[in-house]
């Protein structure tokens, strides 16, 4: 990925927000959505679970995996929302290590742990170009319950993922979170999304 | 004996019950006093400098951003003059927001409930119907226009006040601009905002990371002691509090309750530990280590921009992580990466107050303009791992400051009293040019304290 640093007054068409791009959709029902709808839900059983390890296992060496800043846009602009010039996340297989080695030892912010709902609806599976590669646009709605405070913290995103066949089982290559909030009401993304 | 305080809470309670000078304590009351915050919003934030941006956010004519001067909303704007106009965003009509957006390009923004229309630097255009006068009938345009904060632009960081008349902004810097120009204003085409900035709310007072932003360093050994297990800085995890990497060096502070922390690269991070500085002049040590976003190519900028002992400063004991009072942290640091390069890490954050138990942390990330755009890559990432929403530095303040702020809402908690008594006094290391309060050795409360006497003298003042 090649980097330019843009204006964030004047966006240009990458802040668009695109759902899901292929138009070869694979159909609701079908062996391979069925397949690709329990690996979302194994992940998120993997990250609730804090079985960071397993998790790590679904991911492919390859994976970009982003958080784009939200803004609040108006007029002719006001679709042109997604920042992909600054992230929450902005992650590579060895920054997603760094962080799930992190945890094991003296992440305060996630020592006591929080615990986690993910709630994956919404699943929208398209082909990719490259055989064996699906997009996935999923819905996320995370739920977090930190500390002795009755009141979870959360909050909602469609994440673009490309999910990759390998030797019959699927690795995440590619997610990008589009958080709906330009103002996080969390007091950090100490979880993955 | 020091002065008493004028300033009393209905209660009775004055200042100096809250913030004594006398034992240096503070009261945990601070962090949840309704009355004290309504006084601090009037005392400080409609009074002193605040960070809101970097000029190359808005780079045209027409561009601009909106932002917070604490709870007070404003708009941004590059005004057809070229220069950087800070106005607020109330309709002076009835009160509606008249920029409803983050960011954009307008020559004429409109207010979207009755139509007032106002130029980017403010000023009123006019009402809709205009041969109705629905602006008034014998009222003079010229008093219609948005509120017009003082703008100062620094190193093309934009700050403003609301006080007109006030101390200017190298008033305000005091002492500590000799050091801040290292940072700031140190290369020809100056920083460069990556992008719009990180934004989230936390569940405390502003002071809770305010007053860890007047450089709080022992904070560092324990909390973040991470990065030790990381192997990023030196020790290991059995010899943290041995070795206590990062600790000694040299902060520097003024009265205006500004902070540096400013460290050697090589007695910092592990893999800085073998480059040999011994006898190296002031160019061979740039060239063997330059400053965290600093390119070689950029070196000759260094010599131009700065005075030749500032330099020296850079190349030997740099300026890494402080704070501008009130609610800016500064970190412009060395960032060993995993993968084993350094590019830096250079990001602001600013704590805006927003009630008296929520603060949004805005998180401002870096690179100098010059730089090639993959080191600005590099850069953006080091800054997004380590600093802001999920930093696996920053992860773990923002883990701390709510607590902190549940436990001052006790009512005997409230009573416990935050301790600024490790001090070291000021002392001139032996060959240090820069002016301001020094303190060498291992760091201690001094900086913080020095935070909390520029607090009470802008709540004391009349
Ligand atoms: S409130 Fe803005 S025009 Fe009436
Ligand atoms: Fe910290």
């Amino acid at each position: 990925m090649t980097w330019k640093t843009k204006s964030t007054a004047t966006p240009d068409a990458t802040t668009i927000l695109r759902g899901l791009v292929s138009k070869k959709r694979v159909p609701l029902g079908s062996e391979i959505y069925n397949r690709i709808l329990e690996t979302l839900y194994d992940e998120a059983a993997a990250l609730d679970e804090r079985r960071i390890d397993d998790w790590i296992a679904m991911i492919a060496q390859d994976i970009i995996y982003q958080a784009p800043i939200r803004l609040t846009r108006t007029g002719p602009n006001r679709d042109r929302d997604v920042m992909r010039t600054m992230f929450h996340f902005d992650e590579n297989y060895d920054s997603l290590m760094m962080r799930s080695g992190r945890l094991q030892k003296s992440a305060w912010a996630e020592d006591p742990p929080s615990r986690c709902r993910r709630f994956v609806t919404n699943v929208r599976i398209g082909e990719c170009e490259t055989p064996g590669e699906y997009e996935v646009v999923s819905y996320l709605f995370l739920e977090r319950s930190r500390g002795d405070s009755p009141d979870n913290e959360r909050t909602t995103a469609e994440r673009r993922d490309i999910w990759r066949d390998v030797d019959g089982e699927y690795k995440l290559a590619r997610r990008e979170i589009i958080v709906d909030q330009s103002v996080l009401g969390m007091s950090n993304f100490a979880v993955f999304l | 004996m020091l002065q008493k305080s004028k300033l009393v809470l209905r209660d009775g309670t004055s200042l100096d019950d809250l913030i004594m000078r006398d034992s240096n304590e503070v009261s945990l009351r601070v962090m949840t006093d309704e009355e004290l915050y309504k006084l601090e919003m009037e005392k400080i934030f409609a009074k002193t400098w605040l960070l809101l941006g970097h000029e190359s956010e808005i780079p045209e004519i027409g561009d601009f951003i909106v932002r917070d001067m604490a709870e007070d909303n404003v708009i941004v704007a590059r005004g057809p003059d070229g220069d950087v106009h800070v106005s607020l965003n109330v309709c002076p009509h009835r009160g509606m927001r008249v920029c409803l957006g983050e960011a954009g390009n307008k020559r004429v923004h409109q207010c979207i409930y009755h139509g007032w229309a106002f130029r980017p630097n403010g000023d009123f255009i006019g009402a809709p119907v205009e041969r109705e006068k629905m602006h008034g009938n014998d009222v003079d345009k010229k008093t219609l226009g948005l509120k017009k904060a003082r703008v100062h632009l620094y190193g093309g960081l934009i700050f403003a006040t609301w006080d007109v008349d006030g101390p200017s902004f190298d008033e305000f810097l005091g002492d500590s601009k000799y050091y801040m120009d290292q940072l700031f204003c140190r290369t020809d085409s100056g920083l460069e905002l990556l992008g719009p900035p990180q934004r989230f709310v936390l569940p405390c007072n502003w002071k809770v990371p305010g007053e860890q932003s007047g450089s709080d360093g022992f904070h560092t050994l324990t909390l973040h002691r991470s990065l030790m297990e990381g192997g990023v800085m030196g020790g290991t995890a059995e010899s943290i509090y041995d070795q206590a990497p990062g600790m000694y060096g040299v902060d520097i502070s003024c009265k205006q309750g500004h902070s540096l922390r400013c460290l050697e690269a090589e007695k910092t991070f592990k893999m800085f530990a073998d480059v040999p500085f011994e006898g190296k002049s002031t160019r061979e040590r740039l060239e063997l280590l330059t400053p965290p976003g600093i390119t070689k190519e950029m070196i000759p900028e260094l010599f131009k921009n700065l005075s030749e002992d500032q330099v020296n400063q850079l190349a030997t004991i740099p300026p890494q992580v402080g704070g501008l009072f009130p609610n800016v942290l500064i970190a412009f640091i060395f960032a060993p990466r995993t993968d084993g390069g350094s590019s830096g890490a250079l990001t602001l954050h600013t704590y805006m107050p927003k009630g008296p138990d929520r603060v949004e942390f805005t998180n401002y990330i870096f690179a100098e303009k010059d730089a090639p755009e993959q080191m600005k890559r590099d850069m953006l990432q080091n800054s997004i791992w380590n600093t802001g929403t999920s930093g696996v530095i920053e992860q773990d303040d923002a883990d701390v400051w709510p607590v902190i702020m549940k436990n001052a809402r006790g009512a005997v908690s409230k009573g416990v009293t935050l301790k600024y008594k490790a001090l070291h006094g000021h002392e001139r290391p032996e060959g240090w040019v820069g002016e301001g309060l020094l303190y060498p050795g291992f760091t201690k409360d001094d900086t913080q304290w020095n935070w909390w006497l520029a607090y009470y003298d802008l709540m004391d003042a009349v």
